[in-house]
Formats: C-alpha cells, structure tokens, sequence
C-alpha cells in the first residue's frame, strides 16, 4: 500500500513498464519489445552463461550452428551470436509474426544480421532443410500449465502474449516436442538447453529422455537458476548412436 | 600582510563544502515530525569546533569551553590549559584599539602564544613532509609535460588537479612559515627594546589569531588526507535489529489507513513519516545533507520494508570529499521513540547500519580478485520464477571468501506510480491525481476532474489505467528518457564486483594493509562499528554522538541533513586519536 504525497490513500498500478517505454534490459543488452512478445525474464540470462562456458573450450561449437526456437524479442540469439566466433551462426524461430518482427529489428540494432536468421515458424518447421546440422539448441518455450495462466500477475497473464506462456495442460506440450526434435537437429556431441517451469518439468523431462531415447542424449542434466529453483535440463547428442536402438531415430516432426 | 592570500589559499586547500559559509537550510520539512519550535542551541553546536586537538600534549576529554563565542578563537586552539583560564584578556586584546595598555602580563601571554604558534606550525610543516610534496610536484609537471598528457582526458584532468593541489599546499606551509617568524621577530625585537609598542604588538596578536585560523583549516582538510577521502561515496543503509517497531498493533495500524483519508494533508504527513521506518529516516537524513552540500545524491537501489519504510537502501554521492566527510558515518545509529505501532505507545528502540565506501571508478581500482575467492550467489524474491512473474526485483550477493566481506547489490529503478481520489471538501469537487515515482521519488503528478473520468468498477479502472499511460508516456518523452534503470543479472554482479572491490580497498586502507592477501579477518567482522549515534525523540529530545559527546536537542533538524557539527566533530577527534597514538608510539 502506497500513500500519494497528498496524503489520502492510493494504490500501485501494476504494469509492465517494459511495454510503455518499449524496452528491457537483458544482460547487458538492451531489447526493444512491445505486446505480443514476452518480456525477456532474468532468468533466462543464464543459458547465455552456460553457452558462453562450453564454447569457450570448444571451438567447433564455438564456430558452429546454433538455434534458439520460440524467440520471442530475440534475446537469446543475440545474447548467444554475441559470444560465438567469426564463423558461428544462430537461427532464431517463432510462430508469432509480431515476435519474428521485433527480434529481427533487434538483430539489427546489434548489427548481428548477418548472424542471425530470424523464421517465422512453429519449433522445427522452418529448420527441416538444416536438419542435423546444428551443433546447439536453446529454447525458452512455453510452459506454464494451461490453468495456472488465470492465478498469474495480472500483468503477466493480462498483458503478455499466452502463445509465449502457455504449455498445454501439465506445461509440457512444448517442452516434449522439443525434447524429440532435439536428437535429430544435433550432430553428435551438439549441445541443448531448455527452460522449465520447475523442479517438477525438469525430472519429467529427464526421466522421459532416459526412458524413451536411451542413448541419443549424454550427460542429462538439471541446472538450478539464481533463485535456486530448478529451472533447466541440458545435454549433448549422444556421440556414437546405438545402431541396436533404431527407435532413437524415429522422430515425430509435427 | 598577506591576509587576504591566506584566506584564499585556506580555502581552496580545504572543501568548500564544510568550511564555507552555511548554507541556510530550508525551514520547511514536510515530512518530518511535528515538533515544538527547533531549538538549535547556537552556542553549543559550533562548539565542536571547540575541541582542540592538542597535537603535542596528552589527550584531554572534549570539553565545551563556553566561555569562547567564535568557532576559531585563537586562544583554544593555540594555548594550553594555563591560557584556558583567562580567555577574556586574550578575547579583548584581539578585540580592542592600540590605545590599550600592554603590560608585562600580556606580553608574556602573547609570546607564550607566538611559541606555541610557532611549535604548531613546525609540526605542520614536518608532519606534511615538505621534500615529498616538493618531489610530488617534480612528478607530476614531468607528467603534464609529457607529449601523449592529453590523449586521456580523465587522467589528464586528474593529474593537474593533483598538482594545483600539492603547489597549493606548499604555497601555504611557506607563508605560514613567513607569518609566525614575523610574529618572533616583534616578540623579540621588543624584548631588546625593553619598551612595550602596543601597535607591533597589536599585529603580532592578529597574526597570531590568523595563523591559528589558518591550521585549524589545514588541520582539517590534513584529516581528509585517506587516500579516498576526495572521491565521492557510497552510502548503504540497513534496517538493523528491530527494524519496523517490533510489536505492532494491528489494529491501530488498521486505523492508520482510515486516520489517513480523514485527517487534514498536514497532520496526515506528520503521521506519515512516523510509519516510515528508521532506516528510511536515516536514507532522507543523507540526501538532504548531500543536497545541502551541492553533491549530486542517487538513490540506486531501495528495497521496502513489510510494513512500513525500507530494508535497505544505497545511495552514491558524487562530489569532492563526500567520502572523506562521510565515513564517519559508518556504524549503527539508534533510535528511540516512542512506537506509531504499539497501542500503548511504549518507548522503543530501532537500529540501523550505515556503511560508507568510496566512489571508485573501475578503472581506478587495481584489484584483482582471483575467481575462486569469490562466492557469487543471487537471489530473487520467493516464487516460482520465470515466466510466472514479471518485474520482480533481483538481487546478486557476492561474498569475498578469504576475508568474508560481502556485499549486496539490486539494481531495480522502476518507475511505479499512484493514484487517488480527493474528496470534494477538500477541492471543491471530487478530483483524481496520478503520481508517478522512480523509487520513492515523485517525478511527475497530475490532477484529473473526477467527471472526465467517473463510472464504476472495472471501467474506471482502466481509464485510470489510461491516464497512467498517457503521463508515463508524456514524462517520458519529455525527460527524454527512453530506458528504463538496468536490472539485468549482469548488471547487478558486475556493480556488486565493483563494490566489493571499493570495499576491500577501504579496509585494506584502515589496516595499512598493502594487499588484500594481508586483509585480517577479525576486524572485518566488526565493519559496522559499534553504535556511534544516538537519537532520541522522547521522553526527551536528544541527538548525541558517543564519540565526541557532541549533541543537540534539535533531533528535527539533524534528521533535515543538519550534520556538518558532527561531522567536524568526528573529523576532529579522529585526528586527535590519531595524535595521541603517534604520540604513545614515540
């Protein structure tokens, strides 16, 4: 409860101040974004770092081709092209027309077109001609269960873009379909990072990649966000597949 | 007689926030608490100025010597106790016309002085290391007359600063060199003479008095001779133990609310104030002594209490030697009072820390801190995170193993706003006003005719909604600010890496530590000092420094940013411990 300087009672307004000056701070970037494209959230910050920590020591992911699916204002592909070598690329999608807008003028701003290719698409459609040819995949995707939408901050739930929030009725839809387009997008050794929602998303998800594609992943791991939740599963493509195991091949691409 | 370049010289070597004239002070004082007349006790406030350090003579408690009217009597400061017994000769000598009488007593008093005069000045100048400062000045015009001197502006700029400021210094140690040898010439001149002229005499007093003046001058800006004494600060302040008032009432707070939308807007401020917490007492009490003294005061990060007034908060304040001024400062100030939040209005005490770094910029610090010393750990408010939640504030803490010195830091300037309704007593018809604040600050408000927007519920909402949009949007575009304050995790772990770096260095500096590897662990642990102030609001009316014993009844105006006698007073005895300890080693 505030009290104004006139002395009778008032109240905050919640509001995304991000959307009324059309910006965010990310990093040490500055993002334009407006409604329709999710406010890039600190969290995120991190799959930068952890990229940033691999290709240090490795040139050919240093050097290779990344992809950031669901884009959105285009941070994490500009955070990442920022931090690759001479040669390395980023492909960024998103289903929204509006998303693909503002994260291709800030390519520009960063000056990272010709890093950078923003496609308007859903997840892995507009990858099919690349396919395994990416040596990373990040992602941001929707994961918010369909119902938990309603109980958000107003500004959140009111003013952000559902199609950036909402994963279907558990939050996994997105995460799933990404988790089974992820072995064939990567050459062996390529490396992903997706956000969750939680502790709950990420033991699922690594569960259901040691289940169901036992061998195409290596090294499956949760990583806690500042806050100590946690808030991501990484891994690489397995090296060597198991040609015993023909199924880790069969990928739904949707 | 050089008077007049002394003056000049006095002022330029010493800041002109402290020593030049007063500012007056704004009487208004919206926010602070509605108190009988401010009883400023004149005689007793400049009376810390009164606290003569004897640089040779064993440290005596500070007393107040009421009898002396000015801050710089020539006879505080330059005579031993055996003077202090008849200040009034010595008050009316500097005072009346050459026809006075000289007798032998008086002459005898006058070169007593002259002696002791010119003792001090020989301490100054040894203790200034002349050589040095004369070697000091050989370095920097080599410098100065270096080719590439201008390729870096900054350091260009400094590094003439640096050399005015020694060539100043030196200036000065010469003259009051002359001045005290003339004031020896007359006390000896008439000794030979064996006759007593009253007019020489006369002028070997006010040389005398003007000497005095003089060093006190230059005994101050030589206590803000730390290193970083020059560089502006940064103040954090933490809500301490008791925090808000510990046992609330609620339902008195309750009735708060409702008490704010009756009682008329200045009561009404009163009553607010009393809810802010005394960490936020504290925060306006810096900012308004940091806009008394012209520096430039930010408020970069704040975060709120649970009830009332804030958890923490840091300001920096740019300006020359608000880091000098200001790190007496640093330890716990206590506060009693009686409680707007206990129903039975028990007295109660609230404790909150101030810490004082300088404002260093980053390349300035040569400091290199190897990664694995450093525990980095942030922090965001509870909850799930991530895509549930926007605009929350986040917070990176990073702690410096070896030593344990940790430091804080959020970088959350958000612009918020409020609105309300007046009632129509108030204005002659129902109006709406919409604020907009960064933090606490009001930056832009607005007044609205209830019927350009009056309906109900939801619909009124949203033209408020509106409204906010519209004047954000206005005072945007015409402060012509286009972003909102970072608030990135990088940013926050680099600003807090930087802090910390300012703070090691600071108490490497105190420990006459030459590296950080040398930094002792125990003192560390005590960084916020003990408690070095308290204020008290009842039964009585107090504000008294535990150091220099300095205080006044006028807690109101203390609490409006009216610090420079304590500052002094704490700037002085400091220096006075610091004689006492070089004496002791001797």
């Amino acid at each position: 409860m505030r009290y104004g300087s006139r002395g009778l009672k008032t109240g905050d307004l919640q509001t995304n101040s991000q959307y009324v000056v059309g910006c965010e701070h990310w990093r040490d970037m500055v993002l334009s974004v407006e409604e329709g494209v999710l406010i890039p959230r600190p969290e995120t910050e991190l799959i930068v770092d952890l990229v940033g920590d691999l290709v240090e020591g490795n040139g050919e992911l240093r050097e290779g081709l990344w992809a950031d699916m669901g884009t959105g204002s285009g941070a994490l592909a500009i955070g990442i092209a920022r931090i690759l070598g001479p040669c390395g690329r980023v492909i960024a999608t998103d289903l929204s027309p509006v998303a693909v807008a503002v994260a291709s003028y800030n390519v520009q701003r960063y000056n990272l077109q010709d890093k950078i290719e923003i496609k308007l698409g859903s997840w892995f459609e507009p990858l099919k001609n690349v396919e395994g040819q990416f040596v990373g995949l990040v992602s941001n995707p929707p994961y918010i269960p369909s119902h938990h939408i309603i109980g958000l901050q107003a500004e959140v739930a009111k003013h952000e873009p559902r199609l950036a929030l909402d994963g279907g009725a558990n939050g996994m839809n997105d995460l799933l379909h990404l988790c089974h387009g992820a072995a064939s997008m990567l050459k062996p050794g390529g490396f992903f990072a997706f956000e969750t929602n939680g502790e709950k998303q990420c033991k699922f998800l690594v569960d259901h990649m040691q289940k169901e594609s036992k061998s195409s992943f290596s090294g499956v791991d949760i990583v806690s966000d500042f806050a100590g939740n946690k808030r991501f599963v990484t891994g690489f493509r397995a090296k060597s597949h198991n040609p015993t195991n023909p199924n880790e091949w069969t990928v739904k691409i949707n | 007689m050089a008077e007049t370049t002394i003056e000049g010289l006095a002022q330029t070597l010493t800041s002109d926030h402290l020593l030049g004239p007063v500012h007056s002070c704004p009487t208004r004082s919206p926010t602070i608490l509605v108190s009988p007349k401010p009883r400023i006790s004149r005689t007793r406030s400049p009376l810390s100025l009164q606290y003569p350090p004897k640089p040779t003579s064993s440290l005596s408690p500070p007393r107040p010597l009421l009898g002396f009217s000015t801050p710089f009597s020539p006879s505080s400061r330059s005579t031993s106790t055996v003077l202090l017994a008849t200040p009034e000769s010595q008050l009316s000598l500097g005072d009346s016309p050459e026809t006075r009488e000289w007798d032998m007593q008086d002459f005898y008093l006058l070169r007593k002085d002259v002696e002791t005069t010119s003792k001090r000045v020989e301490e100054v100048r040894a203790s200034s290391g002349l050589e040095q400062l004369e070697e000091e000045v050989r370095r920097l015009e080599t410098a100065a007359a270096d080719d590439s001197f201008w390729d870096d502006r900054s350091r260009a700029q400094q590094i003439l600063m640096a050399l005015n400021d020694v060539k100043d210094k030196i200036k000065l140690l010469t003259e009051i060199k002359t001045q005290v040898e003339d004031a020896e010439t007359i006390v000896n001149l008439t000794e030979e003479m064996d006759s007593i002229d009253g007019a020489l005499l006369q002028e070997a007093v006010s040389l005398v008095k003007e000497l005095n003046k003089v060093l006190d001058r230059f005994e101050l800006t030589q206590l803000l001779s730390g290193p970083y004494d020059k560089e502006g600060a940064v103040l954090y302040i933490t809500a301490g133990a008791g925090g808000t008032d510990a046992q609330l009432d609620s339902v008195i707070r309750a009735n708060l609310v409702d008490l704010y939308a009756l009682c008329p807007v200045q009561q009404s401020h009163a009553l607010h104030s009393y809810l802010q917490d005394w960490a936020d007492m504290l925060l306006r009490m810096y900012v308004r002594w940091g806009e008394k003294q012209r520096y430039k005061t930010k408020v970069v990060e704040m975060s709120s209490g649970e009830e009332a007034g804030i958890k923490s908060a840091t300001v920096e304040i740019e300006g020359r030697y608000a880091y000098g001024y200001l790190s007496g400062e640093k330890g716990t100030h206590r506060i009693v009072r009686q409680s707007p939040f206990n129903a039975k209005g028990l007295r109660q005490t609230s404790f909150s820390g101030v810490e004082i770094m300088p404002l260093l910029p980053d390349e300035s610090m040569a400091v290199e801190i190897p990664e694995e010393d450093l525990d980095i750990s942030f922090s965001r408010a509870g909850g799930k995170g991530g895509q549930n939640v926007n605009k929350v504030e986040t917070a990176v803490r990073i702690t410096h193993i070896p030593t344990g010195v940790t430091v804080r830091c959020t970088v959350a300037i958000i612009y918020t706003c409020s609105y309300g309704l007046f009632p129509a007593e108030n204005c002659g018809g129902d109006q709406l006003f919409v604020e907009v604040y960064q933090t606490r600050e009001l930056v832009e408000g607005r007044t609205f005719n209830i019927r350009d927007v009056k309906s109900s519920g939801t619909k009124r909402q949203g033209q408020i909604w509106m409204l906010w949009y519209n004047l954000l949007e206005v005072f945007l575009s015409v402060h012509n600010i286009i972003l909102l304050k970072e608030r990135t995790q990088l940013a926050n772990k680099t600003k807090a890496l930087s802090r910390l770096k300012a703070k090691l260095l600071v108490i490497a500096e105190e420990q006459r530590a030459k590296e950080i590897k040398q930094i002792r662990g125990d003192a560390v642990k005590a960084e916020w000092g003990q408690q070095i102030r308290n204020y008290i609001f009842h039964p009585y009316k107090l504000v008294k420094d535990v150091r220099t014993g300095l205080e006044t009844s006028d807690v109101v105006s203390v609490l409006d940013g009216e610090l420079d006698p304590f500052i002094k007073a704490y700037l002085k005895y400091k220096y006075s411990m610091a004689m006492a300890t070089a004496v002791g080693i001797k």
